[in-house]
């Protein structure tokens, strides 16, 4: 689904990652870790063909994701973003709907069957049915979280990528989004989210990429890669891990 | 949704109709009637209602739907409420031209085409400034808006100050008030073109200006190319602003206002929004200009001046009473 091959990725003229190399199938949910300005998020944006990789490819769905014009990227890729302020009084359903664009063609003003159709299911796989006529303004953190997905969702895409989904939540909310996400994967979707919570990833991902030194560090389950000395490397300070009921968890030494 | 598109374009109608009655010459509703049923007939009547009180009310509804349709344009773009279709310096720029030629002499008829012409140049080359990557950066671009506009009203004053007689700083004045007097089909005619176009690169990018709302970063995500749509909405805004500079001189506050009295009505759907703003922005520029006419008869108020004088404290109080920033 995702193929990157030999991915150099520059921005402003300087080298953030190097040598990656990674095949993402179908259905699969892949957590990016690493730490702050390593290059999560420029990866995840390069996989939604925001930047041309400086050396390598980046293919999606067999084609090159940054060369493809914009409305068919939108088609194969649907980016979640961090939260971005907004002025407008929009209700959720007119909120989801704009995740139709790429699909209309560019003279059509109006909504279709199957547009409404697209909006309904997005609405519903993130459980706000009944949100649809509230304005998007009076929703609380994770229902905008949700509502943020469901755009994603409603552009019917085969590849969900997500920049870190959870900040700001509450444990509890994070846990239904994550959950979310998972079952999206079980369903077919491919999932790649940048993540921060470390046991997050552990938890509900089935394989994380762990970018550290300019570079794929790792890349493989979560019992391979968060291992002491590979986290430490990546963030710099000790870890220790255990294994428990639920798979592996990890944290700061001592 | 459509009952209130209906009842805006019902508020149009009724302006328009009710300002075929203001006029020098006093006409029945019979005279009216009569000579829209028979605009060949070749009476006194047919030929003010045809040649006189008609073209001045399109000319009207034009400008103030050019305006609305700018305005609405522009504020969506930059997400910012506050802004208004001269921003890109198309007023600045044809005043500062119009003034120049009228200081030079030129005949007045040209004076339409060559603020209609320099409102666009300046808009090109306020973009110019803007552009930033493939798009347009908003701070710029109120920057490079607001210095070329007080860099072209500074020549407006010298022009004003230096004209040599009292008439051409009348004539200057005059464009710089705004009126729609002595305006007439050949007029409509002479700008059809570019506000066809404007109207037209307006309706293509309605599409884009809604997947906008949620921020460009967004838009991009959804497949909005965020640099295309940019220039188009400021190709449609420049080009309606100079047309309507063209017919009108400089009115203000209808492509301010206009936004949010339609958005109040139908919401922020931008395809519900420039639709009410066409109907909304005819109807209070025909019913201003026909106040303009009849509030100091036989002389004219400035339409730009009894807009300001009106609307603003009417804006205010909805803005602060009405919750219209909801």
């Amino acid at each position: 689904m995702i193929d990157l091959r030999d991915v150099r990725l520059n921005v402003a003229g300087r080298e953030l990652l190097r040598d990656v190399d990674a095949c993402i199938g179908g259905g699969e949910f892949i957590a990016i870790l690493g730490r702050n300005g390593v290059g999560k998020t420029t990866l995840l944006r390069a996989m939604n063909g925001w930047h041309a990789p400086a050396h390598g490819a980046i293919a999606v769905g067999g084609d090159a994701i940054h060369a493809l014009p914009a409305r068919e990227r939108a088609r194969r890729v649907a980016l979640v973003t961090a939260d971005e302020e907004f002025t407008d009084a929009l209700r959720v359903r007119d909120v989801v709907a704009i995740g139709r664009f790429a699909h209309h063609r560019w003279w059509q003003w109006n909504e279709t069957a199957s547009d409404e159709d697209a909006v309904e299911r997005a609405l519903a796989a993130v459980r706000l049915e009944s949100y649809g006529e509230r304005l998007f303004s009076t929703l609380s953190s994770g229902e905008r979280q949700r509502t943020w997905i469901a755009l994603g969702l409603a552009q019917a895409t085969p590849v969900l990528l997500l920049d870190e989904p959870t900040s700001h939540l509450d444990v509890r909310v994070a846990h239904d989004v994550l959950s979310l996400l998972r079952e999206l994967a079980r369903d077919g979707k491919t999932i790649v989210c940048v993540l921060h919570d470390l046991n997050d990833a552990a938890a509900y991902a089935d394989r994380i990429a762990l970018l550290g030194c300019g570079r794929l560090l790792a890349f493989g389950a979560p019992r391979d890669v968060l291992r002491g000395t590979l986290v430490e490397e990546a963030y710099g300070i000790a870890m220790e891990s255990v294994e428990t009921a639920r798979g592996i968890r990890i944290f700061p030494a001592g | 949704m459509l009952l209130r598109l209906a009842a805006l374009a019902s508020a149009a109608i009724l302006a328009a109709g009710a300002s075929l009655f203001v006029g020098g010459t006093p006409l029945t509703p019979h005279d009216i009637v009569s000579a829209l049923l028979h605009p060949v007939s070749g009476g006194d009547v047919a030929t003010i209602v045809w040649q006189l009180r008609m073209p001045r009310i399109c000319v009207a509804a034009a400008v103030g739907a050019e305006l609305a349709i700018a305005g609405v344009l522009l504020q969506g773009m930059l997400r910012n409420p506050l802004v208004d279709p001269y921003l890109t310096g198309v007023s600045a720029g044809a005043a500062a031209a119009i003034a120049l030629a009228i200081l030079a002499g030129v005949a007045a008829p040209l004076a339409p085409g060559i603020g209609f012409a320099a409102g666009l140049g300046t808009a090109v080359v306020v973009a110019a400034l803007a552009r930033r990557g493939g798009g347009i950066d908003a701070n710029r671009l109120i920057l490079a808006g607001v210095s070329l506009s007080a860099f072209f009203s500074a020549i407006v004053a010298l022009a004003v100050v230096r004209a040599r007689s009292p008439d051409a700083a009348q004539q200057i004045l005059a464009w710089l008030a705004g009126s729609m007097a002595g305006r007439g089909w050949h007029d409509l005619l002479l700008v059809l073109p570019y506000a066809s176009a404007g109207a037209l690169l307006a309706a293509v990018a309605i599409p884009g200006l809604n997947a906008l709302r949620i921020g460009d970063l967004r838009a991009r995500t959804v497949g909005l190319d965020v640099g295309r749509a940019q220039w188009l909405i400021l190709a449609a805004s420049s080009l309606l602003a100079a047309s309507s500079v063209a017919l009108a001189g400089l009115v203000g506050f209808v492509g301010l206002i206009v936004p949010h009295i339609a958005r109040r009505v139908v919401g922020s759907d931008a395809r519900a929004l420039l639709v009410a703003c066409i109907f909304t922005g005819a109807a209070l520029t025909i019913a201003a200009d026909a106040v303009s006419r009849t509030i100091a008869a036989p002389s004219e108020v400035p339409i730009g001046v009894l807009l300001a004088f009106i609307g603003v404290p009417a804006f205010l109080y909805l803005y602060f009473h009405r919750g219209l920033r909801a």
